[in-house]
């Protein structure tokens, strides 16, 4: 599973999270609770 | 299980798997694969000539590893079917006929080195899924020391020691020594109730009751045994639990609220001792046992993954399959025609199986007796002169009730509507219009965001609710009498995944200050996953309104289940919020851009059209 | 035949549960005016049976095909009032809900002239739905009288004995060599403490 960028479009927030593009995971902001969390639209940074 | 292997109504595949599974409620058709067993099921009288004369030996699955038994076996001595079977694994090898003693001996001719596996169709009306459970595997847990201390023992395994049965004839006794422990404590929760990343978090409902069972039993044997169970909590809430319970402890076996940290072995006496906390009399005691059962926790099915793909079913967060309806439908599956019976819906005892499995039966009967279906008028209709067979549908319907379609060929798709549930994340994924979702059709919802938008749009939250879920919430909200601003105006569609990328944009474009979509949490989604494309479709287009200067934060999306009446009174204050700060500059600027954009897009398709009618127009031979 | 919609608007009070939170008759004046409205009524409880009525009559003397029913949510009601429309010769699927009260008046319990504006609004969004419904019949496909049922354990038995004893063709499948999953493991099962096989 790799780690991506993710924005939450109710806060604000803006952090690092697992996504998988099998089995896709319910996205909740960490800070806010909110669902409205936006796929960061760069490629994911390589370690 | 006898009276199945007799039952002149039921035809009884064993040794067998689900290869395929097409069609739709009350017309499915299944591919089973009926595997090699080497023996004729018809002929074999079960007579254990071959399995005296077989040199090879395995470990034996049904006994735990405990003893051993032939690669010509019975799985076990009531086995239904009663017939041998020939593990191809195990037997001299993979040239059987080097040794082929045991057909030599077989009076009846049954045993087939060359047997084939069989493929077998049906078409049934119906299907039950009751693929069962599996135990957990405790070896994760490195305190407990499963399988690097001998007489640590798993509850399953404990089964097949004190059964008459099993490898030990029921004479109870621990592994190292082969003597009757003295001291036995069982361990409750292993592998349930977890908090850490080790096991899992629900409780496996059996293993507190079977425990209790578990002693009364050792105490009949062995009057004088000293039994101690630890426990977080002993729940002991069916008929006749609390009852047994009571008996369990009157009988003398020791009840300590509290689970030990890590258990040692002593390597001389292969005695197992541990440091554990009463919590109820607040005293940390050290004890020392002769043998520890770990009572483990139910497991969803390992290969039940299989069975998920092919019947399209969901599962909630701990991996058991979905109902269609906990309350009201707790024995449908979500795919029409499929229903739920024993472990394979959740971790349940013998009784409640047996429970699940009638009712089961008498809702799958519903649907034989009534011998036809209506199905509802809320399915996916193809306009087959938009369709360009592009099969962008085919590949997000859930329920893969759209077939066919060729984008080189012109082809437009079929929709099965059968199949079809309705949830109209195809009408949404269309590019061309060419689907229409039958009583929640673009021009339906259109007219109602106009009517929304028609007067004070600035004052208004635009707010689409799934039917299943989100509006449940809504309702909910209101039944608590939760207050929340007036602003909101909620367009109803049966799942998230009908909302189209153009609703939004045409909300927007006719001033709407914000705008929530919400549907189902994944794990409740009514149509599987078509609110994973929900996600898709809000990605794009809060790239699309920031791409055009749109603040992207205008448009919202949560997962509201029904049960959430106070997460929607909340939302519905935070949308408010937001709508007071959207400013009317912003608004018109919205406006504004959406329109020429639409208009920019207009005109680029209807060039495009055009093109292809010239193109069209252009007689062949001048092609040539 | 003429495309004419002719569509009447019925307003629920729901005793006070609505009525007592907004102005029903605010709201039937409003809706009075709403294009292609041709009647609109205020009912005490329009899903009891005199409600009902009254949908049905004025069906029949307004000559009605479209029906508003601005009440409850359709989560509960959707069923009576198709029900009920369907008794009057209309299709089903030509009425729709404006749900006022678990969206509108529970919610809105102390802001009367809010909750009577929203309530014009739901009405009124149903009301503009409502113009474009269609005519919908259910299709009705012939059921197999045979099943199959995955797995042979105490389920899978049990499921099939009552299915097969009901005179129904079962086709059981099993995994492995024999019927009787994990339960032909257990020694004894509680609460009888009896053998499990």
């Amino acid at each position: 599973m790799e780690e991506i960028d993710y924005k939450c479009m109710h806060c604000g927030n803006e952090y690092r999270g697992s996504f998988d593009k099998l089995i896709p995971i319910e996205r909740t902001c960490p800070k806010c609770n909110s669902n409205s969390i936006r796929r960061a639209k760069k490629k994911p940074r390589k370690p | 299980m006898m009276d199945v292997g007799r039952h002149s109504k039921i035809n009884l595949l064993t040794y067998s798997e689900i290869e395929n599974i097409g069609g739709y409620i009350g017309n499915f058709q299944v591919t089973v694969r009926k595997k090699a067993r080497y023996v004729d099921e018809k002929e074999c009288n079960a007579c254990a000539e071959c399995e005296k004369v077989c040199p090879v030996v395995a470990a034996d699955e049904f006994q735990e590893g405990f003893s051993l038994r032939k690669a010509i076996y019975m799985p076990f001595p009531q086995a239904v079917p009663s017939v041998y079977i020939l593990d191809d694994k195990d037997c001299l090898g993979h040239n059987p006929i080097a040794c082929g003693k045991c057909a030599e001996v077989c009076e009846k001719n049954c045993i087939d080195f060359d047997m084939k596996d069989e493929i077998i169709t049906l078409n049934v009306g119906a299907i039950i899924t009751a693929t069962g459970m599996d135990v957990y595997d405790p070896t994760e847990m490195n305190e407990y020391g499963y399988t690097q201390y001998e007489n640590v023992v798993t509850s399953m395994e404990f089964e097949r020691l004190i059964s008459a049965g099993g490898p030990t004839e029921g004479h109870f006794i621990r592994p190292t020594d082969r003597e009757t422990p003295k001291r036995i404590a069982f361990i409750q929760c292993v592998g349930s109730r977890s908090n850490s990343p080790i096991g899992n978090p629900y409780c496996s409902n059996i293993c507190c009751m079977n425990t209790i069972k578990d002693s009364l039993l050792l105490m009949d044997h062995y009057p004088g045994i000293e039994i101690t169970v630890f426990y977080i909590d002993i729940r002991a809430f069916g008929k006749g639990f609390e009852d047994l319970y009571q008996r369990s402890k009157q009988a003398g076996v020791r009840y300590i609220r509290g689970l030990p940290g890590e258990i040692f072995e002593n390597s001389k006496t292969k005695n197992l001792s541990m440091l554990v906390e009463d919590t109820v009399a607040n005293t940390v005691t050290d004890f020392e046992f002769d043998m520890v059962v770990l009572s483990v926790g139910v497991i969803p099915r390992r290969d039940s993954d299989t069975i998920q793909r092919l019947l399209t079913l969901s599962t909630t967060t701990d991996g058991f399959f979905m109902e269609s309806h906990p309350k009201l439908k707790p024995v449908d599956a979500p795919t029409g025609g499929v229903f739920l019976a024993g472990c394979a819906e959740s971790p349940k005892d013998v009784k409640d199986s047996v429970t699940q499995a009638s009712a089961a039966a008498a809702r799958a009967q519903i649907l034989l007796n009534a011998g036809k279906i209506s199905v509802q008028a809320i399915t996916s209709q193809v306009l087959t002169d938009l369709c360009t067979g592009c099969q962008v549908c085919v590949k997000v319907c859930p329920f893969h009730a759209i077939t066919g379609g060729d984008a080189k060929l012109k082809i437009p798709v079929e929709i099965v509507e059968a199949a079809c549930q309705g949830c109209g994340t195809c009408a949404a994924e269309c590019n061309f219009d060419a689907l229409l979702m039958r009583h929640f059709e673009d021009k339906q919802i259109i007219s109602q965001i106009d009517a929304i938008t028609s007067e004070n749009p600035s004052e208004k939250v635009v707010v689409f609710a799934c039917n299943w879920c989100s509006y449940g919430g809504a309702d909910l909200a209101g039944l608590s009498r939760m207050q929340y601003p007036t602003s909101q105006r909620v367009i109803k569609t049966m799942c998230s995944g009908r909302v189209d990328s153009k609703f939004v944009l045409h909300a927007f474009e006719k001033g709407a200050p914000i705008l929530l979509v919400s549907g189902c949490h994944y794990a409740d989604c009514h149509y599987i996953d078509a609110n994973r494309w929900t996600v898709k479709r809000v990605d794009k287009l809060w790239d699309k309104l920031e791409r055009l200067g749109i603040r992207p934060e205008r448009l919202q999306l949560e997962w509201i289940s029904a049960a959430e009446g106070q997460k929607w009174a909340n939302t519905m204050k935070d949308l408010e919020k937001m709508r007071a700060q959207v400013t009317q500059e912003e608004i018109e600027y919205t406006m504004k851009v959406l329109k020429e954009d639409r208009e920019k897009s207009e005109a680029r398709k209807k060039k495009k059209a055009e093109m292809k009618e010239s193109v069209k127009e252009i007689p062949i031979d001048v092609i040539a | 035949m003429s495309n004419e919609k002719r569509i009447g608007v019925f307003v629920c009070e729901c005793g006070s549960n609505i009525a007592g939170s907004l102005d029903c008759e605010a709201v039937r004046e409003y809706a009075e005016g709403l294009p292609d409205v041709v009647c609109s009524v205020v009912n005490k409880y329009t899903c009891a049976e005199p409600g009902q009525q009254e949908i049905k009559k004025y069906i029949k003397e307004y000559n009605l095909n479209r029906v508003v029913v601005a009440s409850c949510s359709p989560r509960m009601h959707e069923p009576t009032f198709r029900n009920c429309v369907a008794e009057a010769g209309l299709n089903p699927y030509l009425m729709d809900m404006a749900n006022i009260r678990e969206h509108c008046s529970w919610a809105h319990l102390n802001n009367w002239d809010g909750a009577t504006e929203k309530a014009k609004d739901i009405v009124k969004v149903s009301v503009a739905r409502t113009r474009y419904l269609r005519p919908q019949e259910e299709t009705e496909l012939s059921v197999i009288k045979e099943v199959l049922v995955v797995g042979g354990g105490v389920a899978g038995i049990q499921a099939s004995l009552d299915l097969a004893d009901a005179g129904y063709q079962v086709n059981l499948i099993e995994k492995e060599a024999s019927i009787g999953g994990l339960m032909a493991a257990l020694d004894k099962t509680y609460p009888t403490m009896d053998c499990s096989i």
